[in-house]
């Protein structure tokens, strides 16, 4: 009888390492093999009781460039989304689909709606395209950097309108994507790593 | 084997010498009380009790603290050294539990590892998450946690994993209602804790690791049913949670006859949430556009709903109805006066799809039982002498009188006629009793 439940207990203890070990070897074999992307961003900071304290990551390049009357995926729907980089070298979405591209980067990402640009000048709305979740949208720092992290971002990089009133930042998410999956490498403001930003204006 | 608290045995035996000098008892029939409580009753102490609690408490906070230091989020730390040292804990917890079970641990043991294996899990499982800024899927996170403790709660016996697997599929309802809009998947979830409960009422009904299974059990499922119902009819949701509370109070009654207080969960648990429930429903808003003419069909709300929900509620009636046919033969008022809830409930409800008036006639409905229940309750602690009875049913009453009196749902002239002819009625029935009184010693 004990030596049956020590069997089911090992078996236990094996599936309980097993996942957590799947989970890390899943993400190394992405920082590692996975292309470099650039997302711009705007870091906010919030917290998580079990995970700690991080600035969530708020994208502009999030949609796809479509006209109002342009084919679109159920709301909530996964679909494939492929990638390609603009000419200031960030990342922009470029087309979906239901089916796995055969060539290229891509994302699994969730369709969120048609996306709107409110301009506060003449108070009209212009319409962008179409609007999907980025899910790496957390980067865990010290929970006495995170606060920090916000602060000194918004002050060094949102303080710039362009005319048409989109907010410009000089900050972006490294980002390393394989087979759909995307994992923050770094947060970078002015080019500098974000926890290096933060330790420089500390000293 | 009948428990008797040791404190009661104690006492027992400083009185028997006592009452043999008394001549109440001679020495034969004293020694024979003596053997038979030695013989025929085991000694219930609380140190069962604060085992159980102490060793779930410290593994608590342990384990608690652990996930504390990790979510502190150490920024010197690698990646590499990240992703060993979440595995420590479910390691040591992993050891933990090997010792308590191969040395067939006893409570604290087993309860303590347990609990700590079990946070260790969510522990590990965050870390990573925080390693590798994986995105928050909250609804994920806790059903791998809770999945993984389900082997736990078993080999070890831990009603401490019991109740974190409890709280886990809990919080899993509330996330996954607001991620995926329904959450049903609570009910098949919840087949691991029935099993390892009912093992544990096989087992030994009044121990305290049952005592706080059957707690954890009651919080979960009177949390979860209000998040998985649909709400597509609306109101149907008070019929599901009437005959949830009463049948918890029925099964208190006819499955722990003999114990009152914190040793009768599903008597407490009834009776609070009955009383606290009827409260509720004396409110005139809440019963506001409730019934099958107010189906919802906007996008907030699936169509399904209808089905499952009314397949909840008719469960749960259902439930109730077996169990109460048992309970009202024993002719109590207090257990006639609480079976009926679920039965105004539906009345209320049936009003409600099928007049306009529903929200006055309701709220009067249950207005009328409220002040009942602590009419009940005064007459049940007078009769029985026992001042807390009394008192919970003059709370009830006094909650009642100071809320209506500054309701303004209801108009002055309604209300001021109401009080009148209540206090009339309290001073005629206590002329009747003091008359009765004077009969009778006369």
């Amino acid at each position: 009888m004990k030596k049956t439940l020590l069997l089911i207990f090992g078996i236990t203890v094996a599936l309980q390492l097993l996942i957590p070990a799947s989970m890390i070897l899943k993400h190394e074999k992405v920082m590692r093999d996975g292309s470099l992307y650039r997302f711009k961003t705007h870091p906010i900071d919030p917290a998580d009781p079990f995970q700690g304290r991080y600035v969530w990551l708020g994208f502009e390049n999030d949609y796809i460039i479509a006209p109002t009357n342009a084919v679109e995926p159920a709301y909530n729907e996964r679909v494939y989304v492929t990638l390609d980089t603009d000419p200031d070298g960030l990342c922009k979405l470029t087309g979906w689909s239901r089916n796995k591209p055969e060539h290229g980067d891509y994302l699994k990402l969730k369709y969120w709606g048609e996306k709107y640009n409110w301009n506060a000048k003449d108070k009209s709305q212009r319409h962008l395209g179409l609007q999907f979740k980025l899910p790496f949208d957390r980067f865990y720092m010290d929970e006495s950097k995170a606060p920090n992290a916000e602060r000194l971002v918004r002050s060094v990089t949102l303080n710039l309108f362009e005319e048409n009133t989109n907010l410009v930042t000089n900050c972006w998410a490294n980002v390393k994507i394989l087979n759909g999956t995307g994992l923050i490498e770094d947060v970078l403001v002015d080019g500098t790593s974000i926890r290096d930003f933060i330790a420089q204006s500390e000293k | 084997m009948r428990k008797v608290s040791s404190k009661n045995i104690c006492w027992l035996n400083s009185e028997l010498p006592l009452l043999e000098k008394a001549d109440v008892l001679t020495g034969d029939a004293a020694k024979r009380i003596k053997t038979y409580y030695e013989k025929e009753t085991v000694p219930l102490s609380g140190a069962g009790w604060a085992v159980t609690v102490f060793s779930i408490i410290g593994a608590l906070l342990i384990g608690g603290g652990i996930i504390l230091l990790f979510a502190h989020n150490w920024d010197g730390l690698s990646r590499n050294a990240r992703a060993v040292i979440s595995f420590l804990p479910l390691l040591l917890g992993a050891a933990l539990s090997f010792t308590a079970l191969l040395c067939s641990g006893k409570t604290a043991l087993r309860e303590s590892a347990g609990l700590f294996h079990a946070l260790a899990i969510g522990g590990c499982i965050a870390l990573i998450g925080q390693t590798y800024h994986l995105p928050s899927d909250m609804p994920a996170f806790l059903l791998s946690w809770a999945l993984l403790c389900v082997p736990l709660m078993f080999l070890l016996s831990s009603t401490g994993t019991c109740i974190v697997y409890l709280a886990l599929i809990t919080g899993w309802t509330g996330v996954a209602q607001n991620e995926y809009r329904q959450a049903v998947g609570y009910w098949p979830l919840l087949l691991p804790a029935l099993i390892y409960i009912y093992r544990l009422l096989k087992k030994d009904a009044r121990s305290p690791a049952t005592l706080l299974a059957l707690y954890g059990l009651l919080f979960s499922i009177t949390i979860s049913l209000g998040i998985v119902f649909e709400r597509t009819v609306p109101g149907l949701w008070t019929m599901a949670y009437a005959a949830l509370l009463t049948g918890s109070y029925l099964l208190g009654i006819t499955h722990y006859r003999d114990e009152t207080g914190w040793s009768n969960p599903f008597k407490l648990f009834g009776t609070v949430g009955i009383a606290l429930l009827a409260y509720l429903f004396t409110w005139t808003h809440f019963w506001d556009e409730i019934g099958w003419n107010y189906c919802r069909t906007d996008w907030g709300y699936e169509r399904w709903g209808i089905w499952t929900d009314s397949a909840i509620t008719l469960a749960l009636i259902g439930g109730w109805a077996v169990i109460a046919v048992k309970a009202f033969k024993k002719n109590s008022g207090e257990t006639t006066i609480l079976s009926l809830f679920p039965i105004l409930a539906t009345v209320c409800f049936l009003t409600g799809s099928l007049t306009d008036l529903a929200e006055v006639i309701n709220a009067l409905i249950f207005n009328s039982y409220f002040l009942a229940l602590g009419i009940l309750y005064i007459v049940l602690g007078c009769r029985s002498l026992r001042l807390r009875q009394m008192n919970g049913g003059m709370f009830l009453l006094s909650l009642l009188i100071v809320t209506r009196f500054f309701d303004d749902e209801f108009g002055f002239l309604a209300r001021g006629i109401s009080f009148i002819i209540l206090g009339a009625a309290f001073l005629t029935a206590n002329l009747i009793i003091a008359r009765k009184k004077k009969e009778v010693s006369a």
